[in-house]
């Protein structure tokens, strides 16, 4: 192996590339929407993940019919992540469409009628709120549900402490709304509590009426309800980080593209033309030739990758597992390369190949996840490629990931065996 | 320097080259022609090491093509029949490639763009070449690492006169300074003008093999073509006594209107000795 002819191989491979654009484009736009993807993040977010989609929602308008101090304190009891979320807009100014409010598709409203008590029909001041929600997802607007229970309370305590009221202690607000539950609970057992001091001394009478569910935890006398606790557990799964995702998709696009894609189309374009023959009888092995490909295009995949995971997360650098997986990766696409190179004859013939290929393995994972298939995606590198990236960017790496990676050092190391017995079979052809 | 002992070159059960045998030496312009498909290109594929030959041997410069390939590569410079460079890359660009490739200096690329006459669009992308001019250039590939030998296919083919004319002159010069050129062609002056010994292939075999000068002598036909006045077509036989007196009568009565000597003709020839010529 002779350095100066790698060399030369080396800076023809990217002269080639500066002469014709489109591959260097290409990247330069992967890094672009990479770029994009993180600008357009939520402010603070320095970990990337979320798109500020909840619950597919990507903005909730909050509709008021006319300013008010609660529409005041809304405005202004809201994260920074709230001010990017959540939208007011007097009703009046919303869009319509024959006389009916639209929002758009990733939207969602609350709108908030304020009757005064002189227009109320009951005499009574209301606050009325309509929750507008996806078709078929209640719970979409749950949060945003949840900030806007809890700040009008805080609203109206407010307002009883201006008129001199001591209100009740504000209760242990949460972001899982637990606090309305124990609420409402709490407020139960005061009404059966108040209920017994009345009817004292028959006791024990009352709790034969509640019955016998309830005598098990009303072992001591003066507690007829028992207290309740809710715990909520997580299921160890993570929302769909959708920022993450993308960003993914072109770390393995960007890997793909490279390898799969520029590498045989390339090789197989410089075969149909002759000057690979040119180069083999030049002093150049094909040692020579096959190793400065190899060097070339996966060092350049995996350039563009880790400018694209960098951009997403520059803390990625520092993660020896985003290094393990994307050199398993690479070597896994550039196994899947040489091999496409060695059998196409043609450069129409190596860009069908990597088609196909992406077809047929599109194909299998999609079957096999459908009919739950076990197994077969695990031979695949693209069924392990975007969980241990993905992994790797959010910085959450599980057991289960090592066995992904190990799985696509595995493929990688069968795929460029693959790839060096069909070159040594049919060399340049 | 080249030698080739009973090639013989199978593609499936077709007899691409049928048991050649020939010997050229060191310093020799070697013309080998023969018709489409006559095996030419196969044997000069086996030469540069790019087809296994199915039976016989080929040793250039002693070492034998197939086992010690390595050896020989470094020997030979190639032009082959397509051109095959870098479209991208300017001319200078694409010599400066390959003159890395050979770890020779730059200013190789410089020389070899003078001797070809193609110095002037060194500096051009050769997607803007001719195809003369990229003819040019694949010869001055060939000729940056100063071969021992060289395999030409078809050199001069779409080069204008004065471009073969400059071809011809770098080839005799190789050649003055002890190369050794093989090439391919169809063009009968070329084979005429320069080269020292022509082989003719058909159908795999050779056909015949000699310098131009001892084909002409052997292939001249020695007869007169005569237009009599009232317009009639004669053949005289030169060689045959009665139909040189015939001649010679005509002549002397003034019935000759017009009176031809057939000069030697390398494509008649060519096609004689190919079994192509019509009857």
């Amino acid at each position: 192996m002779r350095w100066y002819i790698i060399r030369a191989l080396l800076v023809k491979e990217w002269q080639r590339h500066l002469a014709n654009r489109g591959g260097i484009t290409l990247g330069f736009l992967l890094i672009a929407l990479a770029v994009l993807l993180k600008a357009s993040a939520p402010k603070g977010d320095s970990s990337g993940a979320g798109a500020g989609m909840i619950g597919g929602i990507k903005t909730c308008f909050l509709d008021y019919d006319r300013n008010s101090t609660l529409v005041t304190h809304l405005r202004e009891h809201r994260t920074a992540e709230e001010r990017q979320q959540i939208a007011f807009r007097p009703l009046p100014k919303a869009d319509t469409v024959g006389g009916y409010i639209v929002y758009p598709t990733t939207t969602g409203g609350l709108q908030l009628r304020q009757i005064r008590a002189e227009d109320s029909a009951t005499g009574r001041a209301t606050i009325h709120i309509s929750v507008w929600h996806p078709q078929g997802n209640p719970t979409a607007l749950a949060p945003y549900e949840a900030w806007l229970w809890r700040e009008i309370r805080r609203w109206n305590i407010a307002q009883a402490q201006v008129r001199g009221i001591t209100p009740p202690p504000e209760p242990e607000f949460d972001s899982e709304n637990q606090w309305l539950l124990t609420e409402a609970h709490k407020r139960f057992q005061d009404q059966v509590a108040a209920a017994v001091r009345n009817e004292e001394p028959d006791f024990d009478a009352k709790v034969a009426v509640f019955g016998a569910p309830l005598t098990v935890a009303t072992s001591s006398k003066g507690q007829l309800v028992p207290d309740l606790e809710v715990k909520r557990e997580g299921l160890g799964g993570d929302v769909l980080d959708l920022r993450g995702v993308i960003a993914t998709g072109f770390i393995v696009f960007a890997l793909y593209f490279t390898c799969v894609y520029l590498l045989p189309t390339l090789s197989c374009e410089e075969r149909e033309r002759g000057i690979l023959l040119a180069q083999a009888l030049s002093p150049a092995s094909s040692l020579e030739l096959v190793t400065a490909k190899a060097l070339f295009y996966p060092v350049a995949g995996i350039t563009l990758a880790a400018l694209i995971a960098v951009v997403s997360q520059p803390v990625i650098v520092t993660r020896l597992f985003f290094w393990l997986s994307i050199f398993a990766v690479a070597g896994g696409f550039l196994g899947i390369g040489m091999t496409i190179a060695a059998i196409a004859k043609t450069q129409r013939a190596a860009f069908l190949g990597g088609m196909c290929y992406l077809m047929v393995v599109s194909m299998l994972l999609l079957i096999s996840s459908l009919n739950d298939i076990p197994f077969l995606p695990y031979f695949a590198v693209e069924f392990h490629a975007p969980r241990i990236l993905h992994a790797a960017i959010n910085g959450r790496v599980e057991r289960y990931h090592w066995g992904n990676l190990i799985g696509s050092a595995v493929l990688a190391v069968v795929w460029l065996t693959v790839a060096v017995r069909m070159f040594r079979r049919r060399g340049w052809q | 320097m080249i030698s080739l002992a009973g090639l013989r070159v199978l593609y499936g059960t077709f007899a691409a080259v049928d048991g050649l045998d020939l010997d050229i030496r060191r310093g020799e312009l070697f013309g080998l022609l023969g018709p489409n498909g006559a095996g030419k290109s196969t044997t000069i594929r086996v030469l540069i090491g790019q087809r296994a030959p199915s039976a016989g041997s080929v040793h250039v410069a002693g070492y034998d093509v197939i086992r010690e390939w390595d050896k020989v590569k470094p020997l030979f410079g190639y032009v082959p029949d397509r051109e095959n460079h870098f479209e991208e890359f300017t001319g200078r660009r694409n010599l400066e490639f390959f003159g890395q490739l050979y770890n020779i200096p730059r200013s190789r690329a410089k020389e070899v763009l003078k001797m070809v006459e193609l110095d002037e669009a060194g500096d051009l992308p050769v997607r803007g070449y001719s195809l003369g001019m990229r003819k040019k250039l694949l010869l001055a590939r060939a000729l940056l690492h100063e071969p021992q030998i060289m395999y030409l296919d078809e050199p001069t083919a779409n080069l204008d006169i004065h471009s073969a004319e400059v071809v011809h002159r770098i080839l005799r010069e190789r050649v003055k300074h002890g190369a050794t050129i093989i090439l391919t062609t169809h063009n009968m002056e070329e084979v005429e003008q320069i080269c020292d010994r022509v082989g003719i292939v058909c159908r795999g075999k050779l056909v015949a093999l000699d310098s131009p000068l001892a084909l002409k002598q052997q292939h001249t036909e020695r007869k007169v073509d005569v237009i009599r006045k009232d317009g009639a077509r004669l053949v005289f036989d030169m060689d045959n006594a009665a139909s040189l007196a015939d001649l010679s009568v005509l002549v002397a009565g003034g019935q000759v209107a017009t009176m031809r000597t057939r000069e030697f003709d390398f494509h008649a020839t060519f096609l004689k000795l190919t079994g192509l010529a019509f009857d």
